[in-house]
């Protein structure tokens, strides 16, 4: 019995540090730039599939694959912003959701028209392998995955509380208009953020795929518990954000679990709609951090 | 298939490209673009109407979307068993007449196929058609054939086709028969099956899974778990502790590919010693090897065809593993017996007319040749159009290869006991 609640509670856990790195990646957007950026997890299905390709084609491990995915998604997230969300900067948000919005569909289509519908895997030493300790067991490939999560989350944490652009990132999320005062470069700040964000994305990529299928759809079905946990955690609140994501897994996971396979979702949105109803600006209770 | 990719596009940058150069050949390209429309219009022209001595049949399968990589494999194997027709004479009966295969890609969509099939059917003067694989888009095809009073054979599963149909023709198993064969396979197993089994919870899961376990109790198979599931989740770990909780020692899946992959890894992650039958559709492709590799050695399934049943599926396979490169899949495989049924049947018709095509489908009796490829060896069609014979193999993963273990007198290998 008890057994059954750790395994169950150490599997959320695990795959909610995945949600983490997704919903960090949207909540710094929204915290820096106050874009919503529904492409997100488009940007976890290209780190998905430059993965795959790296480790088809170049024999390259997909954990491995994290320092071209991360650079590569970084520079794609500075373009994004330059040339993209820079120009709908204003005080109208339609254009902005209907840019993101728009980019979600192209970047979709554009992966079923060039790598069809198909699920594509990639088979590691360590993809079926488990560690077993004492009647529960711990799967090889999500452990390093949570791990390598947590470590970037730690890392960007360090960065924006230590280094200036970090700081000045935190400044303009408090009050752009001051920021710009203080001599912030608003759309420098802004291709970092999103830089950092789209590089999120493509470690998530990177880290899913030792374990999980890449198709076109794929961004779908992470991008929606991240939101959740955007909103959970607080808008802009990256350790809200960081936390929420770790505390859904585990709800999905206990609701699988204990009220039925089809209602992992539905616990999480129960959670989400009682925290609301109590706590309106999320667990962060709408200090932006 | 990277390095074509560049090459193009490298190619294209050399290219100095007339349409985009100004002013001088803005004439040139009104001239071309002219030309090419003019082109395309009377170029359809000739494809109407009755060639002397052709046979039009039509094909219907979704090449592009999400059913692509399957529709794909059936079309290869259509125009493998339409020259298999004609290089041994056409058909004699029309003085030899060559079968004429029109392939119309229904995109894996419900509302294309409706288009589709009727484009094909008043563009072409067809005396038969096949398609389309997926239950969802054959049900609408067949609707279409039926109205326009040309036949449709069809090797998909579901029993809805046989109802209210008259020119629709169905010659391998049903879906109902599918459960039945299922749940009969894990007595194989253990002389106590205790069966879990797990189902996504759209209309596909759902109904197959009530089928398992309304039959259940007739067969004499335990049902300890059955839990739907929301489809395309991220993680499979907490769906397989519960299974591992409710002591079963066989584990139904009703599921699509993705899922699937998750849920035998997890469970061999997790350790659990349990037989895994993953049902049809696309357990039995030479895909899901692709995806799963080792892990899904020794994985039982269910088919309504399958490669190693007899010496001329044996010969179709081989010439179709060297044309693709993959072995002869359940759908790809019934549709070649199926092309060679309306061959057999134009034959005995004598004609090119769709109503004495489906006149002769009807009385079709066959128990040898490419057109009795099918479990038992055996197609008549009854007043339904189901094929009185028409039963399901079991299946099992053994070597990269896909084995008939089910029942007795359909197995070519011995099941391994994983």
């Amino acid at each position: 019995m008890l057994e059954t609640v750790v395994q169950a509670v150490i599997n959320g856990l695990l795959i909610g540090g995945i949600y983490a790195l997704v919903s960090i990646g949207v909540t710094l957007i929204f915290g820096v730039v106050k874009i919503v950026n529904f492409a997100q997890g488009e940007f976890v299905m290209i780190g998905m599939y430059i993965s795959f390709f790296l480790a088809t084609q170049f024999g390259i491990d997909p954990i491995a694959s994290l320092f071209v995915t991360m650079p590569a998604l970084f520079v794609i997230g500075v373009l994004v912003q330059h040339f993209l969300i820079r120009r709908v900067l204003g005080p109208n948000d339609m254009p902005q959701i209907f840019l993101t919005f728009a980019l979600s569909l192209l970047l979709l289509n554009l992966a079923l028209m060039l790598f069809t519908a198909n699920y594509r895997t990639v088979h590691t030493s360590y993809s079926d392998a488990a560690i077993h300790v004492s009647g529960l067991y711990i799967p090889v490939a999500k452990l390093i995955a949570f791990v390598v999560a947590m470590v970037l989350s730690g890392l960007l944490w360090v960065f924006l509380h230590t280094t200036d652009l970090g700081k000045a990132m935190r400044a303009a999320a408090q009050n752009r208009d001051v920021a710009t005062l203080m001599g912030i470069n608003p759309n420098r700040v802004f291709c970092v953020a999103v830089g950092i964000a789209l590089a999120l994305a493509g470690a998530a990529g990177s880290l899913l795929m030792p374990f999980y299928s890449a198709y076109p759809f794929v961004g779908q079905v992470f991008v929606l518990m991240a939101f959740v946990a955007v909103v959970l955690g607080t808008l802009g609140n990256v350790v809200g954000a960081l936390i929420a994501s770790l505390m859904m897994g585990i709800a999905e996971s206990l609701g699988i679990q204990y009220v039925g396979a089809d209602s992992g979702q539905i616990v999480v949105f129960a959670m989400l709609l009682l925290t609301l109803a109590f706590k309106p600006n999320g667990l962060g209770g709408g200090r932006v951090r | 298939m990277k390095k074509d990719h560049r090459q193009s596009v490298l190619g294209n940058q050399g290219d100095t490209n007339p349409m985009l150069s100004r002013r001088p050949s803005r004439r040139k390209f009104l001239l071309k673009a002219t030309g090419a429309v003019a082109a395309g219009a009377f170029g359809a022209v000739p494809l109407r109407g009755w060639a002397a001595d052709l046979v039009n049949i039509g094909a219907l399968y979704p090449t592009t979307g999400s059913m692509a990589q399957i529709g794909v494999g059936c079309v290869a194997a259509a125009k493998l068993a339409v020259e298999m027709v004609n290089e041994a004479g056409g058909i004699k009966s029309l003085g030899g007449a060559k079968l004429n295969l029109i392939i119309s890609d229904v995109q894996s969509d419900t509302t294309v196929t409706r288009t589709e099939t009727d484009r094909l059917i008043s563009g072409n003067k067809l005396s038969a058609i096949h398609g389309c694989f997926a239950s969802a888009l054959t049900l609408i095809a067949s609707e279409v054939a039926e109205r326009a009073k040309v036949p449709l054979i069809t090797g998909s599963s579901s029993d809805q086709l046989n109802k209210g149909r008259t020119y629709t023709f169905t010659p391998f198993a049903r879906a109902s028969q599918f459960a039945q064969a299922q749940l009969q396979m894990s007595k194989l197993v253990s002389d106590k099956p205790k069966v879990a089994v797990i189902f996504e919870n759209t209309a596909f899961g759902t109904s197959t899974s009530n089928g398992l376990k309304e039959l259940a109790p007739a067969e004499g198979v335990e049902i300890v778990m059955f839990e739907p599931y929301s489809a395309g989740f991220t993680d499979a770990s907490p769906l397989i502790n519960k299974v591992k909780s409710s002591g079963a020692n066989a584990l139904f899946s009703v599921s699509y590919l993705n899922d699937l992959i998750l849920i035998v890894r997890t469970v061999k992650q997790v350790g659990l010693d349990i037989a895994i039958n993953g049902g049809s559709g696309g357990f039995v492709i030479p895909d899901f090897y692709k995806n799963v590799g080792k892990l899904a050695e020794g994985l039982q399934g269910v088919a309504h065809w399958n490669h190693d049943m007899d010496a001329d599926a044996q010969k179709v396979n081989a010439e179709y593993q060297k044309r693709t490169g993959y072995f002869l899949f359940e759908y790809a495989g019934g549709l070649v017996a199926q092309t060679f049924m309306i061959a057999d049947a134009l034959e005995r018709a004598a004609s090119t007319d769709p109503q004495k095509v489906r006149q002769a489908l009807s009385t079709l009796d066959v128990s040898s040749g490419y057109a009795a490829m099918a479990p038992g060896g055996k197609v008549k069609f009854g007043p339904d159009g189901k094929n009185v014979y028409g039963r399901p193999i079991g299946v099992q993963w053994q070597h990269g290869d896909l084995a008939s273990v089910f029942p007795k007198e359909d197995a070519r290998a011995p099941l391994l006991k994983t």
